[in-house]
């Protein structure tokens, strides 16, 4: 490949810090020419939490059937809260499972009573890579999510969930994701699960080169 | 991003020119982008089908997530105990690394064709893969990727409404080997070996077959005694005069903005190609002798008789032939000629053209030199290997009269070609009882000739079309493309007409552009288009053939529309804004699998 110079940079950025060298994937910055960077970041569908005012957005993509995403999420919220400035987007992006898909439904409908949130946490705190749809019902109910209400406002936005669904996939498509979870963390991608250690790592560097431009 | 893509599908093509030469770092760059997993299928001694998985280091697969279903069967695999994972976030799950052997009874997969083999897995870095879908033919155990994985998820009907597809493969499919791209490469070394390189995987194709007999042809006519120097000299003359050929395509390309080609593709211009090629056929029979006008040899008076005339020959053909007789519209040409149109930088277009050209034209140079020594010299098989040849110019001829008359009329034409070559091979004439091996054999072919040529008289007359095909309507008479209805228009109004249609019902639109000399677009429609797969993934999708068959301001108009080059080009509309969906496009020749993934794109 031949690399620009503003890959060079990011190599060169990489190359300071071996231990992450290899799950930055190759050195690549992910807002390449033809991917819709504006859709990715700022989907009015998308789930968001942390700052929204913040200098640094970090982008999930995970999916409820994908045990790296759970090891992760811990980390990826604590760093995210103690540091206090940054956005952190949610793709439901569900490639795993059939119940993956279901998993996705319930969540991105539990938006519709203001539980988003609460239904994300609960999915991801089911361990395990293979739970059903039963299983992923129970644990939203359990958290407190209304579930007749959440039954008619799936229904009643379907098009809109699917839609995002659909703008996630193919997001992630334009970006050749191939698995769960990807974290888009300012310029980089990190296709890994991190601990906290790593996600401030790479916070900093993504800093330290968005300060750079 | 298309300055990155370029270079990535210049290393498919070096790949599959000089494999060897490129350092094993790049190929490690290459794999990443694409999930660790290979599938292999082979036989045991006792009829089993063993599944053969390479895990790259690193990954494991789940072992309870493979999966066997044939003739919509779930068929019972045999797979070793695995190592246990056990993780808190994990749960217990067994997983296999490095390799992992599974087994199936030969008699469980008994009467059917293929098997799809379904596996998911994770990589130790912490990212997990959707499930994989590989399709087995049990026959050839060939493993191929599955067209379209959305069904292996079928999602109940709770909330259905989404149907994931899931990325088995990377999104820019260079199945084809080559790149979708727009643009060029930057640098002018980078430029010309990419260009040379998409040449060569060019050179085997029905854009440049057809002049391989008429290479053969010139070398055959020589009348100097032919050595491998002058086979290459004569040969190189044909190619760069063919390369030259595509350099002006692109000069013509920034001043008119029309590709050449197609605006060729006139009766006058065909017509006037084809008499050239019955005038070098009844000269081959020996008819009389070609000579070049006078004023053609006056410049050098040192130079044997007919060496000039040879070279001047040779060039012509080359240049007319990349011209008129092979127009095929591939990728790197579109590329090259929009770019040429859209920032009229002559130079690099017609360079980039000039080495593709070249590329075309190497192997030919190659069959030129080495090929030489294995015609004939003098004798009776000379004169046998130039009415063969002639025979080839009367085809080529019948060829290029076949884009402009009626396909019935064309049939008609190649009959008479093909009877008249079998009265000459002897069909006809009585066989001596002691005749040789050769007489027979030569009498052989040339009744098989006739009748071949009877049948296609006896289309003709039935009204068939397809030359390999000519007693199809004997057979239950369903000629006719099943399927979707096309509408075909030839202008912009009715184009704009049939485009609101398809928008006030929601439709994707697809503009089929296709001529009637388009030897591709044929090819497309009978094994393309009309595949089962295709006709339903194209359901829900309107399909508008826009014929440009003619040159005139309409069909140039309509192809200006989408810039396009040429048939055979596919444009995907979307119904909602009215813009072409453009990762969906598909130009030049296609396979069932590569257009399948491009509706995909186009639907999703």
């Amino acid at each position: 490949m031949i690399i620009s110079r503003r890959d060079a940079l990011v190599v060169g950025a990489v190359g300071l810090l071996p231990l992450l060298a290899n799950i930055i994937g190759a050195g690549q910055t992910w807002a390449a020419q033809e991917i819709d960077t504006k859709g990715i970041l700022h989907d009015p569908d998308a789930p968001e939490s942390g700052n929204p005012k913040g200098n640094l957005t970090i982008v999930s993509f995970f999916d409820y059937n994908c045990p790296f995403c759970k090891r992760a999420e811990p980390d990826l919220e604590k760093v995210v809260k103690e540091d206090g400035k940054i956005r952190l987007v949610y793709k439901d992006w569900p490639i795993l499972t059939e119940a993956s898909v279901y998993g996705a439904q319930i969540a991105l409908g539990a938006k519709y009573q203001g539980k988003y949130l609460i239904a994300h946490n609960a999915l991801m705190s089911v361990p395990g890579s293979k739970n059903d749809k039963a299983t992923m019902t129970k644990a939203v109910q359990a958290a407190g999510v209304d579930m007749e209400r959440l039954e008619a406002d799936i229904h009643a936005n379907a098009d809109a969930i699917s839609g995002l669904l659909h703008r996630t996939h193919a997001q992630a498509e334009s970006m050749g994701l191939m698995g769960t979870p990807v974290y888009l963390i300012g310029q980089f991608k990190v296709a890994a699960a991190l601990d906290a250690a790593k996600f401030r790592e790479v916070v900093a560097q993504a800093r330290q080169r968005q300060a750079g431009r | 991003m298309p300055s990155r893509l370029l270079p990535a599908a210049l290393f498919v093509v070096l790949f599959s020119i000089l494999p060897g030469l490129i350092a094993p770092a790049q190929v490690a760059a290459a794999e990443t982008s694409r999930p660790p997993f290979t599938l292999s299928a082979g036989r045991g001694g006792d009829g089993n089908l063993l599944l053969t998985w390479n895990i790259g280091d690193g990954n494991y697969l789940y072992r309870d997530k493979i999966k066997v279903v044939a003739s919509s069967v779930d068929i019972p695999v045999s797979t070793p105990p695995g190592d246990i994972k056990d993780d808190v976030n994990f749960g217990s799950v067994e997983v296999y690394h490095r390799t992992l052997q599974a087994t199936i009874e030969g008699s469980a997969l008994k009467g059917a064709d293929e098997a799809s083999v379904t596996f998911q897995g994770c990589s130790e870095r912490g990212i997990c893969f959707p499930p994989m879908t590989r399709i087995v033919d049990l026959a050839t155990l060939q493993v191929r990727t599955e067209g379209n994985a959305a069904k292996a998820t079928a999602v109940e009907p709770a909330f259905a409404a989404w149907k994931p597809s899931l990325p088995s493969e990377p999104v820019a499919s260079q199945s084809s080997g080559f790149p979708e791209f727009s643009g060029l490469p930057a640098g002018w070394g980078m430029l010309i070996i990419s260009f040379l390189g998409f040449g060569l995987l060019l050179a085997f194709t029905p854009c440049v077959l057809p002049m391989v007999p008429i290479l053969a042809g010139i070398l055959a006519r020589s009348r100097e005694p032919l050595s491998a120097i002058r086979g290459f000299a004569l040969s190189t003359t044909y190619a760069v005069a063919m390369a030259s050929a595509y350099a002006v395509l692109g000069v013509v390309a920034a001043w008119s903005g029309q590709n050449l080609q197609i605006a060729l593709q006139t009766p006058y211009a065909l017509g006037f190609m084809a008499t050239v090629y019955v005038v070098l056929a009844l000269s081959s029979f020996g008819l009389f002798e070609l000579r070049m006008p006078a004023f053609a040899t006056a410049g050098a008076l040192n130079a044997p008789r007919g060496t000039i005339g040879a070279f001047a020959g040779a060039a012509t053909l080359g240049f007319t032939s990349a011209l008129i007789v092979g127009p095929c519209v591939t990728p790197p040409l579109a590329a090259a000629l929009l770019y040429v149109g859209q920032t009229g930088d002559i130079a690099r277009g017609a360079t980039a053209l000039f080495a593709l050209g070249l590329g075309m034209g190497l192997p030919l140079i190659l069959a030129g030199t080495f090929g030489s020594s294995i015609l004939p010299r003098s004798g009776a098989w000379l004169l046998a290997t130039r009415q063969l040849f002639g025979v080839l110019f009367l085809g080529v001829a019948a060829l290029l009269i076949g884009r402009i008359v009626p396909p019935a009329i064309s049939l008609a034409i190649w009959a008479a070609l093909l009877i008249g070559a079998g009265v000459f091979l002897g069909a006809f004439d009585p066989l001596r009882h002691r005749a040789g091996a050769v007489v027979r054999l030569r009498k052989t072919g040339g009744i098989l000739a006739a009748i071949y040529g009877v049948a296609l008289l006896v289309g003709a007359a039935a009204g068939a079309n397809d030359p390999l095909r000519p007693l199809a309507f004997a057979s239950s008479g369903s000629i006719d493309h099943r399927g979707l209805p096309v509408r075909t228009i030839n202008s912009p109004a009715a184009l704009d007409e049939a485009m609101r249609d398809a928008r006030s019902q929601g439709r994707i639109v697809m503009i089929d552009y296709s001529a009637e000399w388009c030897t591709a677009c044929k090819t497309f429609e009978r094994d393309v288009l009309a595949s089962p797969d295709i006709q339903r993934k194209l359901d829900g999708i309107t399909v508008v053939r826009a014929d440009v068959t003619a040159t005139n301001k309409d069909t140039t108009d309509l192809m200006r529309r989408y810039d396009v080059v040429g048939p055979p080009t596919l444009v995907f509309v979307s119904p909602r804004n009215g813009e072409e969906i453009r990762s969906a496009r598909s130009v030049g020749d296609t396979s069932v699998a590569d257009f399948g993934r491009k509706i995909d794109l186009a639907i999703r």
